[in-house]
């Protein structure tokens, strides 16, 4: 034990300048993985704060029948086991309400919703006039509306209006509240009340329909298990659990989604920092076989060298993940404040989790790729210093060879190490994904790249070989190099060409991504909706809209709220709502229609539309992305509930949608006239109305005149702040993305410029021979251009199939390809390896080579 | 001291089997010093090597000391050449992170002697490298690293003393100091030696010569027979950490 730790310091002191280098890449990857996760902990409190204000609790459970003592025992015990906090508790009821002064006779469905006093648990009601929410405004009698009932009723605040059989006073309009959402097509106006006025006003009779919610406030690493429990709780009765991360509906998948894409650049992180770490560690271990080959012709056991050199990996693992936290804490500080300074209490700082976790991933990786190699040192024979054979200067080829031609075969110790190291590295990957469909995907897209680099790596040296007869000096010899069996030629590529691979990837998405968001952010076109138009009313309605608002896009459609509950089809096969649900958001509610013709946005894909005829058996179309992501094809059979009603339609034909055309809007499943006229729905109008708020509020008071039953929902504001989140969460996704492309070159950068230790002895000789400076600097630049060439076309293909197999698999976003970008990847990376090959030897040709040759 | 029965060694060479050493018996006594001459490629590094353990004989026995090396793996083999046999190259392989001290002293800390430190020095001084104990080999000159590479080798005390082509890399004025040195440990210490050489002057300072060409023994001189061998004791295979602990400097 003291020989090795003797051993250790002793080494660590005498190459310090070399290990310099091998702290700056440990750190760089360290420093790297750091920043980012700080940067993705950051943001995502952030983002988590937004998500939480759209849900207004961490898990929200929500039934549509008061829950029985036994079913209530059974959550409190969950929650309890979950420490669960603050709780919420609401029944919403749709109800008619009028004012309770008979003057006027008109009455308008309305969405009450009695609310205890811990409401709301996240975000905030915001009131007309700015003054702030309590409770105290709902307690005996009081009631909050939305300013589109005070133009339907007439009324304002100070009038009373009745509901059921009590009477509540109008005490303030709300304009926004925690828990709404655009695109959540209500029943009618939003009333706050408290809940123990709504219990009493005789509304929740047996068998009247309300929706009781509890919503709790439950500790992060709590949600996901206590949903999963409560689900499985409850299979059968109608208690639906979810949590402000699987909430169903657009701005909770793009919350979703920027959330998996921050994992996966997290994840594509200690990659990347692992293989610069991994490319350090191997020209260490290499390094270290001539010292190895001396101790053990002086009496070291295999053993001994063994826990010398990992100790020694070890410890210099450690000091390069402190320098990595120190990088870190200098890269946070870089970032200027302004950046995030739109996500509300958003500081990017050090994150103690993420520099626990930057240093784990360091020393782990450091000791899991630097143990395999290390085994070589059991096979490294004393008889080579016999033979003059310098194998720690001679780089990999020599070394390489005699190591296997004196033994170094693959034994049961290799592969057992071999497999148990790339075992726990699969455990770093899950670790670190966050999920293990990320994991799986990057893992097994990093061992796909990797095999093909090596594969084309030799390719590429036997190609090489009959070029060796050229004049040009410098090519000749970039050339000879290149096809020398075994140098650093493979060690490049891979590095250059998963380094490509996972920046390219990560960009593709990133920019994906962000066509996704805007896409929505664009459809948000629509500002008003007009609800709740019976079949009758429809023709009536579309006139008034058009008369009032000539030239505006507005639509009148027929919709009915569905879910699929089951699918019979080639490839997929669900049985229950339960299997639907396995399958992610197509358990979503899906809003449906009707008709006989395609929009000027639609084209089909597959199969055919049908003629602008009823048809007596259901026939439905669905859009294309469906059939990509869950693999429905023609002639499946979905099975719908609609509102209790259950349809059985054959798909008949696939369409594509143009989404960025929101004239037209879209629909994922769109039936054949015949089947739905007579099934529970309505009919909603969008239209974009006045940005003058006093036309807007005439154009409602008209509409609440010639239509009572019709409610105008105003999204003008949740839509803002919709697009607001999503602004913050393309800025998040941006900020996120520039860090990781940046620290990704550097490492780079670091993995290349580590294979000047392999070129130093060679270069030496070479300017001993009367090879002048730039014929050496154009050997180098030929060389590494040539290798970051071929690894970045690599790469690139890869990235181009990761990002296609992550938009469908992970994100669930249409894919795009993005060829300009690919093709300026592969020229940059080009560019950028030559560079450094040329950099990095700038120290290795302007030292004399006696230098180099005696410290050999 | 060293015994062999039959050694021989092949390797394969582009596919094909090539004998660098045709089956050989040699058997050197104790104290005695031998030089081992011929062309490049007649299989004197060759023979060395099996002789220190380096590497390992496809045909025959090799026994050092009364032990059977042959038979060992690569700890115990360690083990043996680290408490029996020093070894001298022709490019000193010292090891280029540690100072010249420390270089003495791995061989020590390997066996676990107690005092290394004074010892480590003490032989740096044998050397005539006293004051430059805190240098590393890049800043020593070849004679000197050859030199610190002798002290190195004599650390344990081992018993036998192998030196491949020790002066092959050196001036003659360094060449004639370090062959005085090996000869001199030789006749202080008793110690074996066994040395490679291409230099003939020096192989005449040996009492034993071997001549190999071609991997065959071509001629020997100042050696016991085949017929002589039968004087010595039978090899007992003993286990090397017993032998090693008997034979510990200082035990």
């Amino acid at each position: 034990m003291r020989f090795i730790l003797r051993m250790v310091r002793r080494e660590a002191r005498a190459s310090w300048k070399r290990l310099l280098f091998f702290f700056l890449c440990v750190g760089l990857g360290v420093g790297a993985i750091i920043t980012i996760r700080s940067v993705i902990q950051s943001v995502r409190d952030g983002l988590v704060r937004e998500a939480r204000t759209l849900t207004a609790a961490d898990v929200l459970i929500a039934t549509n029948r008061p829950l029985e003592a036994a079913e209530q025992a059974r959550i409190d015990g969950r929650l309890a086991d979950a420490r669960a906090g603050r709780q919420s508790r609401s029944i919403e009821t749709a109800t008619m309400v009028r004012p309770s002064a008979g003057t006027r006779p008109v009455a308008r469905v309305a969405e009450v919703q009695g609310v205890d006093a811990a409401f709301p648990l996240y975000g905030q009601v915001t009131l007309r006039g700015g003054a702030g929410y309590t409770h105290d405004l709902l307690r005996d009698g009081g009631a909050l509306v939305r300013p589109e009932l005070l133009a339907h009723l007439g009324v304002g605040v100070g009038d009373r209006l009745r509901i059921g059989e009590r009477d509540f006073t109008i005490r303030g309009v709300v304009l926004s509240e925690p828990g709404r959402r655009v695109g959540a097509f209500s029943l009618g106006p939003r009333v706050l009340v408290d809940l123990a006025d709504l219990e009493r006003s005789g509304l929740l009779q047996f068998g009247s329909r309300a929706r009781h919610r509890t919503m709790v406030q439950v500790p992060d690493p709590a949600i996901d298990g206590l949903v999963r429990l409560l689900r499985a709780d409850f299979p059968r009765q109608f208690v639906s659990v979810s949590s402000y991360r699987t909430a169903q509906d657009n701005i909770g998948e793009d919350l979703q989604r920027a959330e998996d894409y921050l994992s996966l650049v997290g994840f594509v992180m200690v990659v990347l920092g692992g293989l610069g770490v991994w490319s350090v560690t191997r020209v260490f271990v290499r390094q270290k076989m001539h010292a190895v080959a001396v101790l053990k012709c002086v009496g070291a056991s295999t053993g001994q060298l063994l826990a010398v050199y990992v100790a020694q990996v070890l410890v210099m693992s450690l000091v390069g993940s402190l320098v990595g936290a120190v990088i870190a804490a200098l890269a946070l500080r870089a970032i200027p404040a302004s950046v995030v300074a739109s996500l509300p209490g958003t500081v990017l700082a050090l994150q103690p989790s993420a520099v626990l976790q930057g240093m784990a991933v360091g020393v782990l990786v450091s000791f899991l790729f630097s143990f395999v190699p290390l085994l070589d040192v059991r096979a490294v024979k004393p008889l080579l210093l016999l033979r003059d054979e310098r194998p720690a200067a001679a780089g990999p080829r020599r070394g390489g060879r005699l190591l296997s031609r004196w033994g170094g075969r693959f034994d049961a110790a290799t592969v057992a190490t071999t497999v148990l190291v790339g075992l726990a590295l699969a455990g770093v990957s899950t670790w670190q994904a966050g999920s293990t469909r990320v994991g799986l995907i990057v893992t097994g897209g990093l061992l796909t790249v990797a095999v093909a680099l090596s594969v084309v790596g030799r390719l590429l040296v036997r190609l090489v070989r009959p070029l060796r007869r050229v004049s040009w000096f410098p090519l000749r010899h970039a050339l000879t190099s290149i096809g020398r069996p075994g140098n650093q030629t493979q060690v490049i590529l891979v590095a250059v060409g998963l380094g490509a691979f996972f920046i390219l990837g990560v960009r593709a998405l990133q920019s994906n991504l962000l066509d996704e968001l805007s896409l929505d952010l664009r459809s948000g076109g629509a500002d008003l909706f007009l609800i709740d138009i019976q079949p009758a009313q429809a023709e009536a309605v579309r006139a008034f809209v058009a008369e009032r608002l000539p030239g505006q896009p507005s639509r009148v459609v027929p919709v009915l709220r569905a879910r699929v509950t089951g699918v019979h089809g080639r490839s997929l096969s669900l049985d229950s709502a339960d299997e639907v649900r396995g399958q992610g958001s197509l358990a979503r509610e899906y809003v449906l229609t009707y008709r006989g013709r395609l929009e000027a946005n639609e084209t089909i894909v597959a199969g055919r539309f049908w003629p602008d005829t009823p048809a007596s058996t259901p026939e439905v179309s669905i859009e294309e992305s469906l059939r990509d992501r869950f693999g429905f094809s023609l002639d499946d059979r979905i099975r719908f509930d609609i509102l209790g009603r259950v349809v059985e339609a054959r798909v008949t034909s696939v369409r594509r949608v143009v989404w960025s055309d929101t004239r037209a809007g879209g629909f994922m499943f769109v039936f054949r006239p015949g089947t739905l006229e007579r099934a529970p729905g309505t009919f909603i109008a969008t239209v974009q109305g006045p940005a003058d708020p006093a036309a807007r509020a005439r154009l409602q008071g008209e509409l609440a005149m010639r239509f009572p039953n019709v409610s105008a929902i105003d999204v003008l504001e949740v839509a803002r702040t919709v697009e607001s989140v999503l602004g913050n969460v393309t800025l998040a996704v941006s900020v996120v993305g520039a860090v990781a492309l940046l620290s990704g070159l550097l490492i780079l950068a670091g993995t290349v410029a580590m294979t000047k230790f392999e070129r130093l002895h060679d270069a030496a000789v070479f300017k001993t021979l009367g090879a002048s400076n730039t014929t050496m600097t154009g050997m180098v630049a030929i060389e590494y251009g040539a290798l970051g060439l071929l690894g970045g076309l690599v790469g690139a293909i890869a990235a181009l199939l990761l990002t296609w197999v992550v938009s469908q698999q992970v994100l669930e976003i249409r894919w795009r390809p993005a060829p300009g970008l690919l093709a300026l990847g592969v020229l940059a990376t080009a560019v950028l390896s030559a560079a450094v090959g040329v950099v990095s030897s700038l120290d290795v040709l302007r030292r004399k080579p006696l230098a180099i040759l005696r410290a050999e | 001291m060293i015994r062999l029965d039959g050694v021989s060694k092949t390797v394969q060479s582009g596919g094909r089997p090539l004998t660098i050493l045709h089956p050989t018996d040699l058997w050197l006594p104790a104290g005695r010093t031998l030089a081992v001459v011929g062309p490049s490629g007649s299989g004197k590094s060759t023979l060395l090597g099996l002789i220190a353990g380096l590497d390992a004989p496809t045909t025959g026995r090799i026994a050092i000391d009364g032990i059977d090396i042959t038979r060992l793996g690569e700890d115990a083999l360690a083990r043996v050449r680290g408490q029996k046999i020093g070894f001298v190259f022709q490019s000193f392989h010292l090891i280029g992170s540690l100072t010249a001290l420390e270089n003495v002293l791995v061989p020590m800390e390997l066996s676990g002697v107690a005092n290394a430190d004074a010892r480590a020095r003490h032989l740096l001084d044998d050397v005539g490298l006293a004051d430059r104990g805190h240098h590393y080999p890049s800043q020593l000159s070849g004679g000197e690293q050859q030199r610190v590479a002798i002290a190195r080798a004599l650390s344990n005390d081992p018993p036998l003393l192998l030196a491949d082509e020790p002066t092959g890399n050196l001036d003659s004025a360094n060449g004639g100091h370090v062959i005085d040195l090996l000869f001199g440990v030789n006749a202080t210490r008793g110690t074996t030696l066994v040395l490679v050489t291409h230099d003939a002057a020096l192989a005449g300072r040996a009492s034993a010569r071997l001549s190999l060409s071609d991997g065959r023994i071509v001629s020997r001189a100042g050696l016991d027979g085949p017929a002589g061998m039968a004087a010595e004791p039978p090899v007992a295979v003993a286990r090397p950490d017993t032998a090693a602990a008997a034979s510990r400097p200082g035990a």
